[in-house]
């Protein structure tokens, strides 16, 4: 009699858990952007300040970069548009302040037509703040059509592939491109990179020719392609998403957008993998009901 | 604060707004934006392709600085829209070999160099090594390009289909998938982070517009989609299944 009572219960409960699960399945998927949208929100208006660890790859930039001698010429390309600015934006201004603070003179452009804009406005905009003279400090050459033969051409004649930077000004009268004719005379060029032409066409046209030493940031879809690249030497360290750019902004102790946003990432990653767990969970308790009336 | 930057507030969260209204469901909201986003895009990059490329590549250098031999680059640049003219559309071939000659001949060697070699070379690393220091044992590190050597040769395996997967070429091929399983894993996980990167992205400009020096926008925009949502809803026929 207990026992037969026992399995009744249980196939009750069972019945319940079930109906539970495929209820939960069947929610309104709105929900589910409503949570996400609580859980972004809320890190970003109170911060909670997690810990933010820096890896090796993104440690090896920042050496490199404090490791050049003042005065050292470095090519930044910011090859991205708007759509990527979330994540490569941060990146750009937390190099470009590295840069300057250490006094080296940086160069400037871009292989995306879309993000010449953006790119002077981040140079200009970090530059003015940092006390830095455009033409002497720094030089942002732009745009050029092309690609790989744009990286080509400035590894055989710097002037020739720009002959006037961004704002109509010949290059070869620029101070601070007196030195640098070609990329062999650039002591680091980082390419900031949202898709191709970019960090891969700088190492496979540039770096692989030339012989200048290469970093990359990159979004974080693309970052695991470019993991292979590190163990090879083909780039000596990366920048991955936003996680990349918080890891360089703690390396400068700087408050920058990256950090700012690191919260609400993990709180977002916390949530999204609470969720995958429980819809597996529900998705075999639903299953196992189907089973039953099968 | 100036105007431009004011008005550029404005748009910026009515567009983000309007298209985050998708998440409820498509709405004219939601194509409005789209179809302004289309059209911004197309217009943006016409006009900063012919400022960036015709005028200062091509115009100053051939017309104000003499340098006539751009007339070639030219020239194969307009034998490509000759394919629009079927009379003559043979000409673009001219054009077409020219770019698959010279990009071919530019990208074969250094991709090949870069791309498989290097990468070659990355994945065969000795486990033993023997300098003037004296003989350097397997360490920790080598456990790694243990892995990389095993993840590599599994995985080629299981991409290789000339041979029935069976006995010990079926074993090493499912090892090939369990590496790739965990490539997978590691891709969608950085796709997950990217795209949270960039909702974060625009969540905080949303936050920054909601102050007061912009005149609150965020709160002002956001007000006016939801009672514009309703309205519509409101005006709809009723629909007979959800979402």
């Amino acid at each position: 009699m207990a026992v037969t009572l026992c399995r009744l219960l249980a196939t009750d409960y069972w019945f319940v858990m079930n109906d539970f699960a495929s209820r939960m399945l069947r929610l309104d998927r709105r929900l589910i952007f409503l949570l996400i949208t609580v859980v972004t929100f809320l890190p970003l208006l109170y911060p909670f300040g997690l810990p933010i660890r820096v890896s090796p790859e993104v440690q090896k930039i920042y050496d490199y970069v404090e490791s050049l001698p003042e005065g050292s010429v470095v090519l930044l390309s910011l090859d991205f548009d708007p759509s990527s600015k979330p994540e490569l934006y941060p990146m750009s201004v937390a190099l470009l302040r590295h840069a300057f603070r250490k006094h080296l003179k940086v160069m400037g452009m871009t292989l995306w037509i879309t993000g010449t804009g953006m790119a002077e406005s981040v140079f200009s905009q970090v530059a003015q703040e940092s006390g830095k003279e455009k033409g002497t400090d720094y030089a942002f050459l732009g745009y050029a059509p092309g690609g790989a033969n744009v990286i080509i051409s400035m590894g055989q004649d710097l002037y020739a592939a720009f002959p006037t930077d961004y704002y109509g000004v010949k290059t070869a009268d620029l101070p601070m491109l007196k030195e640098v004719r070609t990329l062999r005379d650039v002591r680091y060029t980082i390419s900031l990179s949202a898709g191709f032409p970019g960090l891969d066409t700088w190492y496979v046209y540039g770096k692989e020719k030339y012989g200048f030493e290469l970093g990359g940031g990159c979004t974080a879809v693309s970052a695991p392609r470019f993991y292979p690249l590190i163990d090879t030497g083909q780039i000596n360290g990366l920048l991955g998403g936003l996680r990349g750019a918080a890891e360089y902004e703690t390396l400068l102790d700087m408050k920058g957008k990256a950090i700012a946003g690191m919260d609400a990432q993990s709180a977002t990653h916390f949530l999204i993998i609470f969720l995958i767990m429980v819809c597996n969970l529900f998705y075999f308790l639903g299953g196992q009901r189907r089973e039953q009336r099968g | 604060m100036s105007t431009e930057i004011l008005i550029g507030a404005w748009v910026a969260t009515g567009l983000s707004l309007f298209m985050y209204s998708f998440l409820y469901k498509d709405n004219p909201f939601f194509k409005l934006g789209e179809h302004i986003y289309v059209g911004v895009s197309v217009g943006y990059g016409l006009v900063i392709t012919y400022y960036e490329v015709m005028v200062k590549k091509l115009y100053v250098p051939m017309l104000q600085q003499g340098n006539w031999w751009l007339i070639i680059p030219t020239l194969l640049g307009l034998l490509v829209l000759a394919r629009f003219v079927p009379a003559i559309a043979w000409l673009s071939r001219i054009s077409f070999a020219f770019i698959v000659g010279v990009g071919s001949g530019i990208a074969i060697p250094r991709v090949i160099s870069s791309l498989i070699l290097q990468q070659v070379q990355g994945t065969l690393k000795p486990l033993v090594m023997a300098g003037d220091g004296g003989v350097t044992w397997f360490t920790l590190a080598g456990l790694n390009i243990l892995l990389i050597l095993v993840g590599v040769a599994s995985v080629l395996f299981y991409f290789f289909f000339s041979i029935e997967h069976t006995g010990a070429v079926h074993r090493i091929a499912r090892i090939g998938i369990y590496f790739l399983m965990v490539s997978f894993g590691a891709a969608f996980g950085y796709t997950v982070m990217a795209r949270m990167s960039l909702l974060i992205g625009r969540f905080d400009e949303l936050i920054q517009y909601a102050s007061p020096s912009y005149g609150y926008p965020t709160f002002v925009l956001l007000a006016m989609v939801i009672v514009g949502l309703i309205l519509w809803e409101r005006g709809r026929a009723p629909e007979s299944g959800s979402i």
